[in-house]
């Protein structure tokens, strides 16, 4: 393929989409294949929890950090996640720098609420005391290397640093927070493992993971967070529009390759133990 | 806001056999990885673990300017941007680029200008991003080297590599290649960099106190040091190609 | 869309003997003998002048009393007279703006689309209608083209009238780095005749790193561009006609297509 490039070709256009048409993909897959994942746990020593995340080309490294601080006054008993993403520019010839731009806050947002909204954070065992001190993770999400799709690699990388996350345990003692000497770890944070799967829409053509090509031309894309029984929530970007057959069958979609992704990335596999 | 362990360092830097608090001896580099071309979105790129440091260093160029102002019409420009990940350091960093990430991004331009032909591309600039992963200890120096590998595998035409190194006084001893603790506990830190082709210093900062004599001992260890890294640089960037011809030569290749 | 004009000095480049193939990396002494050798392409003198050193990763190659560095890797510098794959990214009333894969966008004016056909008509001249305009090509097409003026400072300029150049509708586009091109055209376009023979493609390779390829059908386009990112990432290495050909003759029995 021609380097990256804001103008698409329209031949490179007619290339992507005859693939399509003849249900392959540029690159060799079928329309509901994922590209090759490899994950790595734990390597940033300095972070409570890290995961470097390759989803084909695309690189993603995310590290998790912890304060205590105090709780929002409306939910005193629980802890707070906050999810941060930044599109680093030695990521891609597209990437800025500066503050972040749509595209960062839109990884992270989505990211963000596929967690929140599915059981997946325990946020009451994130709280020390009640009213006066709860842990506030921060998930911070650098891209590495852009090669489409960052929203499902993104996901999946935040997941595998929360479940490898080891933070220190701490208890109230008289009016100060005192380290026990233990550690709380993934699977005491984390319950659900909601899995977004993200899909590109170029003309009629419905296929998971678009690759940066494809997703340089794709008039839409639509995200959907899936437990293992539930979807939990649901993103649509671009321009295109989708009928409501085609959203029924993306959820059914959505939780069948899910719930095979998630069988086969097996994530649990990343929590920590420490004696 | 408070973290639960502090962040505290010991009070003696060296065990009772002598060697450092990780087992090195005084003039000792820390364990160095390098790898080229990991990135393939980026004109040129490299990867460096240097102990526990974590590096990214990519470079797009020439490329046009932008903002177009800082544009020269006589020469290109070379632009570095150091930047620290959130969770590099041991208290969370805030996302925004600092003071001192500005600062060392300055001086490791001015490092590495020394060894480009800008003059031959007006009017353009070369932008090189280094994002540290994780920090400990002698960032800048290990930023300095990896972003001298990176243009190199970018093909820009270079008089020579650039290598750099940090040493520094711990306990009264003078050592090489100073980790975190040892930075931030001991008392002098003299990061300096070395441009190949001329063998001159290119980069030098000192904090501390020392007399003279001290001072010559410290360029002269970094010597040492810088040699043993520019040996790595070279086997980086060769090992690449080397590889692959290996496979297809039945593994008679030159040098 | 023929390429077997192409085969200047400049792509023999990387097909030489065995001796040649010295790794060498920036700053890299090439001989401290400069009685005898002068330095060439890609090295300089250092600043005593007493050796000459590298300036880029590449092969050390003599010829004659030159020592000369063929690059691995770099980017594209237009000269004149190379042709290039443009990719139109803008065009107002009086231009085009080609993205050639360059540090600057090239200039396409609307005169040098059209050929210069001046129709006599009772003895009037007539000027060609469309001359002037910029309707023939629109944002997104790919030219084949070639560099009539670049420089250093100013923009370089294109012209799209010549043997083999014009648009191109079908097919597809895909780039390598720019020092392995020589690779993929071979000695005397001996690496480009194979790929057109065993895949049964069209191929169009440019200076600037890009090759346009046409083909039966998409498999044999996908074929061709895994044989061609193979040349890409051994290009450095020797025999690899021979290793082409086997290669392309197996990967044709797994995939099923002749």
């Amino acid at each position: 393929m021609m380097s990256i490039r804001r103008v698409i070709s329209k031949i490179e256009r007619n290339y992507i989409i005859n693939n399509l048409k003849n249900e392959e993909r540029i690159d060799g897959r079928g329309l509901w294949d994922y590209r090759e994942w490899k994950i790595k746990h734990n390597l940033v020593a300095s972070a409570e929890g890290s995961a470097d995340v390759c989803l084909g080309d695309t690189r993603v490294i995310t590290g998790l950090k912890y304060e205590v601080g105090e709780p929002f006054p409306d939910i005193p008993d629980e802890g707070v996640c906050t999810v941060m993403a930044e599109l680093l520019p030695l990521a891609s010839p597209l990437f800025e720098r500066g503050p972040p731009d749509e595209q960062s806050i839109e990884l992270a947002r989505v990211v963000d609420r596929g967690i929140r909204h599915a059981d997946c954070i325990q946020t009451k065992k994130l709280c020390i005391k009640e009213n006066e001190a709860v842990y506030i993770l921060f998930v911070d999400i650098y891209v590495i290397n852009y090669s489409g799709n960052l929203i499902d690699a993104g996901g999946i990388s935040a997941l595998t640093t929360l479940i490898s996350s080891h933070i220190p345990e701490g208890k109230w003692v008289d009016d100060h927070v005192e380290w026990t000497g233990g550690y709380i770890t993934g699977e005491t944070i984390v319950k659900e493992l909601p899995i977004v799967l993200t899909f590109g829409k170029i003309g009629d053509i419905i296929f998971i993971d678009p690759s940066l090509p494809e997703e340089l031309i794709c008039d839409g894309k639509i995200s959907i967070s899936v437990t293992k029984d539930k979807v939990t929530s649901i993103q649509k970007s671009g321009a295109a529009t989708f009928s409501i057959d085609d959203i029924q069958m993306l959820n059914k979609k959505a939780m069948e390759l899910g719930n095979l992704l998630r069988d086969n990335l097996n994530l649990w596999q990343y929590k920590v133990n420490i004696e | 806001m408070t973290l639960l362990i502090k962040d505290e360092y010991p009070e003696k830097l060296f065990r009772e056999d002598g060697k450092r608090l990780d087992g090195r001896d005084l003039k000792e580099l820390r364990p160095i990885k390098l790898e080229v071309g990991i990135l393939n979105n980026a004109d040129g790129s490299a990867y460096l673990e240097w102990g526990n440091n974590k590096i990214f260093a990519a470079v797009y160029g020439p490329r046009e300017v932008h903002p177009h102002h800082l544009a020269k019409p006589d020469k290109g420009i070379l632009r570095v941007f150091y930047r620290m990940a959130t969770f590099s350091v041991f208290e969370r960093k805030r996302p925004a680029p600092g003071r001192r990430e500005k600062e060392i991004s300055m001086i490791i331009t001015d490092c590495l200008e020394p060894v480009l032909f800008l003059e031959l591309y007006p009017g353009t600039s070369f932008e090189v991003f280094i994002d540290v992963i994780e920090a400990d200890g002698g960032t800048r120096c290990a930023s300095t080297t990896v972003a001298a590998l990176a243009l190199a595998d970018a093909g820009i035409p270079m008089k020579s590599l650039v290598s750099s190194v940090a040493v520094g006084k711990i306990d009264g001893k003078i050592v090489v290649d100073l980790s975190g603790i040892e930075d931030k506990a001991g008392e002098a830190d003299l990061p300096c960099a070395i441009t190949w082709f001329n063998e001159e210093i290119s980069l030098l900062q000192f904090d501390g106190d020392m007399d003279l004599n001290e001072l010559d001992t410290f360029l002269k260890l970094a010597k040492d040091a810088l040699k043993e890294i520019y040996e790595m640089q070279l086997n980086a960037l060769k090992s690449k190609y080397i590889t692959i011809q290996e496979k297809y030569n039945g593994g008679q290749v030159k040098q | 869309m023929e390429n077997d004009e192409l085969d200047s000095e400049e792509f023999e480049d990387f097909e030489d003997e065995e001796f040649t193939r010295d790794l060498v990396v920036p700053g890299e002494i090439l001989t401290e003998d400069i009685v005898n050798f002068l330095p060439g392409r890609g090295t300089i003198l250092n600043e005593k002048k007493d050796k000459i050193i590298s300036l880029n990763i590449g092969l050390k190659k003599i010829t004659k009393n030159y020592i000369n560095v063929i690059p691995l890797r770099g980017f594209y510098t237009p000269r004149p007279g190379d042709k290039v794959i443009a990719l139109i990214v803008d065009k107002n009333p009086v231009k085009y703006r080609c993205d050639i894969n360059a540090k600057d966008f090239a200039i396409l004016k609307p005169k040098n689309t059209f050929k210069r056909s001046k129709i006599k008509t009772r003895g009037r001249i007539e000027k060609d209608t469309g001359d002037t305009s910029t309707e023939k090509y629109s944002i997104g097409d790919i030219l084949i083209t070639k560099i009539i003026s670049a420089d250093r400072l100013n923009m370089p300029e294109l012209t799209t009238v010549g043997k083999y150049l014009g648009k191109r509708s079908n097919g597809i586009v895909i780039s390598i780095d720019t020092p392995k091109i020589p690779r993929v055209i071979g000695r005397s376009g001996s690496m480009i005749k194979l790929l057109k023979n065993l895949t049964k493609c069209h191929i169009f390779v440019t200076q600037n790193g890009r090759i346009w390829l046409k083909g039966e059908d998409l498999a044999h386009e996908k074929l061709l561009i895994d044989a061609i990112k193979k040349i890409e990432k051994e290009a450095h290495t020797v025999g690899l006609t021979d290793r082409m050909s086997e290669y392309i003759e197996n990967e044709k029995k797994k995939r099923g297509i002749n």
